[in-house]
């Protein structure tokens, strides 16, 4: 009785160390904020003022919401497929079923390294490079979408059926003959899946991309915005969301039918 | 002991399979090496089912036969030649049918089939597809296995025995003279297991060694030769396949 006493107590002083200790770490990240209640008070009307400045969407700059739009839809298209081939042989030397432990400590770096650019240097690198515009905001794209894709791309290859892989190397299959006929397969369905989300992701990622100037629709939007035109901007806001809307829908569509090949 | 006998009087080339104080490495889940100086040795041509309670070492014993399992001690003949770790792997003259068959779901049951042959060829001459008569002898393999209407078929959408026949299409175009399945029926039902259970018989028939782990005694009984008992990784019997129940129990105590 007395064990079972003293093993109840110990749980509890335990999970009231676990509840202390997160709410030290939530306060302490409050207090960098320096949140202030009274301010937040006063953020109420201009915050409906920049609200009530956006509306109505002046309609009058469709043609060039649109003209961006495409261009964005574009950019995206060339990066994901620049960021998804390069990802592929980064995956591969990456995943632990297939590669030695040393290459894979290479490949997780360049995964993480790529990872831990935010897209906006990335875009701000490639401006340098190759000036102003879609051509930039597409190269940016590419590499921000390695830091993605190689590891989606590296999950699904490890979990492929290791009994599959196995039987062909026991057969004498060598290494790329196993990738080609045991693991590819496996992997094309969840890869397809994994590159259409990023397609998705990267038409919302390239909106940001062109406040640095590199092209696409946020190009437009923060020229807008910075000229206090916010009705216009409004519209580049609302096309950008139907535009999202669709894609999603089309990419559930998809991928759903990728599931089941 | 019994399987020291069928050694003696066997002269070694003219076993396919004869394995002598047989050490896996220490597994310290079990406090044991899962094979722990297991002799046994196999006639060619003969049909071997080994039998015993689950972690006993048949699937290891199995494994260590293609070079998936170091040895730490003991030794291997293959045909008469002695192996190594490293020199199994390369040996084509060893097929083993994993349970589960180990076949590529999204692929065909046709191109199941043809990855039998990827160790046959090489990289390059598989990079854009296979050859011919590869293709032939695969068709032919998996008519042969009754499985005329599931050739175009991805393997994930067939029953479990047309998968094991599949994957056993899969051995034979490797043309192997020794068999080793791992719990070919597992899972299957009566008929099933009966069909994948008579394509061993006749593989047997033609010649082929088959060493099979095998949970129904009954069906082990009514298809192998002997059986081989295995009990914490040591052969507790090697004799004809009578009161195999009995054996098993013996080693459970």
């Amino acid at each position: 009785m007395k064990f079972f006493a003293s093993r109840f107590k110990s749980a509890w002083s335990k999970r009231l160390l676990i509840l202390g200790g997160l709410i030290l770490v939530y306060g302490w990240a409050l207090r960098g904020l320096k949140l202030d209640l009274e301010m937040l008070n006063q953020s109420v009307p201009y915050t409906i003022d920049f609200i009530s400045r956006l509306l109505p969407p002046d309609w009058s700059v469709i043609d060039v919401a649109v003209n961006a739009l495409v261009e964005t839809i574009q950019m995206s298209l060339w990066g994901t497929t620049i960021g998804a081939l390069l990802s592929i042989p980064i995956a591969l030397l990456s995943a632990h079923n297939l590669t030695p432990s040393w290459v894979r400590w290479i490949a997780n770096l360049v995964q993480n390294a790529v990872r831990s650019v935010p897209s906006i240097v990335l875009g701000l690198f490639f401006v340098s490079a190759t000036g102003l515009g879609a051509p930039a905001g597409t190269l940016a794209l590419g590499i921000y979408t390695i830091g993605y894709l190689a590891k989606l791309y590296q999950e699904a290859i490890e979990s492929v059926d290791p009994s599959s892989i196995e039987s062909l190397r026991v057969s004498g299959a060598s290494w790329l003959q196993i990738a080609q006929y045991g693991i590819f397969p496996q992997v094309l369905p969840l890869g397809l899946g994994y590159t259409l989300y990023m397609f998705e992701y990267n038409i919302r990622s390239a909106s940001v991309l062109g406040v640095v100037g590199a092209g696409g629709i946020g190009f437009e939007l923060v020229n807008y915005i910075r000229g206090f035109e916010y009705n216009k901007a409004t519209t580049m806001m609302l096309v950008l969301l139907v535009v999202v809307i669709m894609i999603d829908g089309v990419s559930n569509q998809l991928r759903r039918r990728l599931e089941t090949l | 002991m019994k399987t020291n006998r069928v050694m003696q009087i066997q002269p070694l080339t003219s076993l396919a399979i004869a394995c002598s104080n047989l050490h896996s490495p220490f597994l310290a889940t079990l406090k044991r090496p899962a094979l722990n100086g297991v002799n046994c040795a196999i006639r060619a041509g003969e049909f071997v089912t080994l039998v015993g309670l689950n972690g006993a070492g048949k699937s290891t014993l199995l494994r260590s036969l293609v070079g998936l399992v170091p040895i730490q001690k003991g030794t291997i003949h293959i045909n008469g030649v002695a192996v190594s770790f490293k020199s199994l792997r390369q040996r084509q003259e060893v097929s083993i049918l994993f349970q589960g068959g180990g076949l590529v779901p999204q692929l065909t049951a046709l191109e199941n089939v043809l990855c039998g042959s990827l160790g046959q060829r090489s990289t390059w001459q598989t990079l854009t597809g296979f050859r011919r008569s590869d293709r032939l002898h695969a068709l032919q393999l998996l008519q042969e296995l009754g499985l005329d209407a599931q050739i175009y078929q991805k393997t994930s959408h067939l029953s479990g025995g047309q998968r094991q026949r599949v994957a056993i299409a899969r051995i034979l175009m490797q043309s192997p003279k020794i068999l080793l399945v791992d719990e070919p029926i597992t899972g299957l039902d009566v008929l099933a297991a009966t069909q994948v259970m008579d394509v061993f018989s006749q593989l047997h028939r033609q010649g082929i060694t088959i060493v099979s782990v095998l949970h129904d005694l009954t069906i082990a009984a009514n298809y192998a030769q002997r059986a081989i008992v295995l009990n914490a990784g040591r052969v507790v019997y090697d004799g004809i396949c009578e009161n195999l129940p009995a054996h098993l129990s013996v080693g459970r105590s």
